[in-house]
């Protein structure tokens, strides 16, 4: 059983009279411990790929198991529970609560699926030291740098032990060396087991991954492969 | 979960945060809440007030009188035509009631009392029976009411309120014994009631209480209209002792068998009743109004949660993308309406309770503060908080993730 496996997968927007197909008919299958780039230009449905990946929208029609679940017939209030347990989004933005300390910020995940005050702190702490922040566990996003806010959304990305990582233009808001050490740490995330998918109109950034998908008009145009290394 | 500690922190942060808005919140609560609870204190003041003075005749006693309770223009002109209760509408129930354990009267009139250069003018002055200390709770400060022995002989005896003392007597320490002129006749004073003190502006030592054979030996007998006061032998048969009177007084009067009685029975109880019926309607007004600068103060809440909501709409994306689900953030907005609204009902209370033992001591109406009104007033700062803050928060659960999250 592949890990994320999308069969014939439709998005259509209403526009008014007009119907928009964001994707159309969409098949592609993840496998456990991959590194996966979807590329493309803007307006070619990666943002909607990624958003349906993500548990955050439901498919107009196809299917879609995650980890064994059909998400595509899920209410709002079991999409929380899939994206709580099996998505650790990366986004450009960060996307951090700005009056909250990192630590917090890590440990929100956890406060959604009931992990105990002690359980929590642990497991933040974990997370915020395989990032390299554990001595930048009591600051506030607006006291740290970009680079830094980014690992710190990360290790919340990483604290729930997901089933996959997604990243949506994680360097989109930095400059060149910090996004390589971000990228560098994706990297060293996906070498260390977890899957991880990476969405971006960067070359530069997609061939860091293993395989690379490339979309164009809401549908998957070409698939490229790498060697390890 | 009961309360969820997390929710709780979450609406504290967010409270803290926005310390200006917050107060401006707490403060619309704050005078909802304050104006409720004074009203329902002081009102609930004046009735308890009236019921205890009331209380004071005792369930076996009962009141007849010409009048009864008016309601009406037209009541009063059909009250004005009956006869007058004469002295000897008290006699002959003082005769023929044999379940009367007593039969007391008063009648007011009203005329100048005079010593030496000091005069009142438009005293009530009390006619009344010698058991009429009994029924009243007129308390002796000094010497004594007058007696039976004194009633029967038309004795020009005077038993007075403290502030006829404070008036005529000023600087005197004892004036028992003394006399004082009551419409030019002479009278001396027995005895001096202690001091009651005022009653919604109304004061209540301002009085002098004579024999009522006295009374209508000096003031005439026409327009000379008793107040029965009658206790009943037995409690549990007041109201058969009540039908023996009304037979008496209709035989005596020459009421037709089927016209009404032309006179009143009352009872504590009876007026009790009354009072809180014409009390109703004010207190439902006022209710109202009170009620209206709730509702305000809760718009003011609603309105800042939902200016809450739009603010932090990326917030909710962040919290939803990560798991929250749509009762998690409901909680988180409405604990923060609930707890802005606690903190002001909290506030209102107190200071509802403490205006009104302030007004109460002008009014000169005893303020308890009961646990009914700090009742009262948390669980309506609980309810606008429910109620007002429930659709802001729903609005924020219903946000499209995806939405929020590119939300600027």
């Amino acid at each position: 059983m592949s890990l994320i496996q999308v069969d014939n997968l439709w998005k259509t927007y209403d526009m008014g009279n007009e119907q928009v197909n964001a994707l159309q008919s969409v098949t592609l299958k993840i496998e456990k411990g991959e590194y996966v780039a979807i590329m493309g230009p803007s307006g070619s449905g990666k943002s909607t790929l990624m958003n349906l990946i993500g548990c955050l929208d439901t498919p107009s029609q196809g299917v879609y198991m995650l980890n064994g679940n059909d998400v595509a017939s899920m209410d709002d209030n079991e999409l929380a529970r899939i994206r709580n347990k099996e998505i650790g989004f990366v986004f450009q933005t960060f996307n951090l609560l700005p009056r909250a300390t990192s630590l917090h910020n890590v440990e929100l995940p956890l406060i959604y699926n009931g992990t105990s005050r002690e359980g929590r702190r642990e497991k933040a702490e974990k997370a915020l030291g395989k990032v390299g922040l554990s001595d930048r566990m009591m600051h506030q996003p607006n006291e740290l740098s970009g680079g830094q806010r980014q690992r710190v959304a990360i290790a919340r990305a990483l604290v729930n032990d997901p089933s996959i990582i997604l990243a949506d233009e994680p360097t989109g808001n930095l400059d060149t060396n910090t996004g390589d050490e971000i990228m560098g740490l994706i990297q060293e995330l996906n070498r260390q087991g977890n899957t991880v998918i990476v969405v971006t109109h960067e070359y530069e950034i997609a061939k860091k991954a293993r395989r690379i998908i490339f979309l164009r008009d809401g549908k998957i145009e070409k698939e490229e492969y790498k060697q390890v290394g | 979960m009961l309360i969820d500690i997390e929710a709780v922190r979450i609406g504290l942060q967010a409270i803290w945060a926005n310390k200006l808005r917050s107060s401006l919140t707490i403060i619309g609560v704050f005078f909802g809440v304050l104006s409720v609870i004074t009203i329902i204190t002081l009102m609930q003041a004046m009735m308890d007030g009236i019921e205890e003075q009331l209380s004071a005749l005792g369930p076996s006693t009962f009141m007849v009188n010409k009048f009864g309770i008016i309601t009406s223009r037209e009541d009063y002109m059909d009250a004005l035509k009956r006869k007058d209760l004469t002295v000897e509408d008290m006699g002959a129930v003082e005769e023929g009631c044999l379940d009367c354990e007593y039969v007391a009267a008063r009648c007011y009139r009203f005329g100048s009392v005079k010593r030496k250069s000091e005069k009142l003018r438009n005293v009530p002055i009390l006619g009344s029976t010698a058991n009429f200390i009994d029924v009243i709770d007129f308390q002796v400060e000094h010497g004594r009411f007058f007696t039976e022995m004194e009633y029967q002989h038309k004795r020009q005896v005077a038993f007075v309120g403290p502030t006829i003392v404070e008036e005529l007597f000023p600087g005197v320490i004892d004036p028992l014994g003394k006399t004082i002129k009551i419409s030019g006749k002479k009278y001396k004073i027995t005895g001096i009631a202690k001091k009651r003190g005022s009653m919604m502006g109304n004061n209540q030592d301002n009085f002098l209480v004579i024999p009522l054979t006295t009374q209508i030996k000096y003031f005439g007998k026409p327009r000379h209209n008793l107040a029965l006061a009658i206790k009943a032998k037995n409690v549990e048969t007041v109201t058969n002792t009540q039908d023996q009177v009304r037979s008496i007084l209709r035989a005596r009067r020459g009421v037709d068998y089927y016209d009404d009685d032309d006179f009143s029975i009352l009872t504590a109880e009876s007026i009790m009743a009354f009072v809180e019926s014409i009390t109703l309607m004010t207190r439902v007004v006022i209710g109202g109004i009170a009620s209206i600068s709730m509702v305000v103060g809760g718009i003011v809440i609603m309105n800042i949660m939902m200016v809450s909501v739009s603010e932090r709409t990326r917030e909710i994306g962040i919290r939803k993308s990560i798991g929250a689900m749509r009762k998690n953030i409901i909680t988180q907005f409405l604990y923060e309406a609930l707890i802005l609204t606690l903190l002001g009902g909290l506030l209102g209370t107190s200071a509802g309770i403490g205006l009104a033992a302030i007004l109460g001591e002008m009014m000169s109406i005893d303020v308890s503060v009961t646990f009914l009104s700090v009742a009262i007033g948390m669980s309506i700062s609980l309810l606008v908080g429910l109620f007002f803050g429930i659709y802001p928060a729903v609005k924020a659960a219903q946000l499209d993730p995806i939405e929020a999250l590119r939300y600027e």
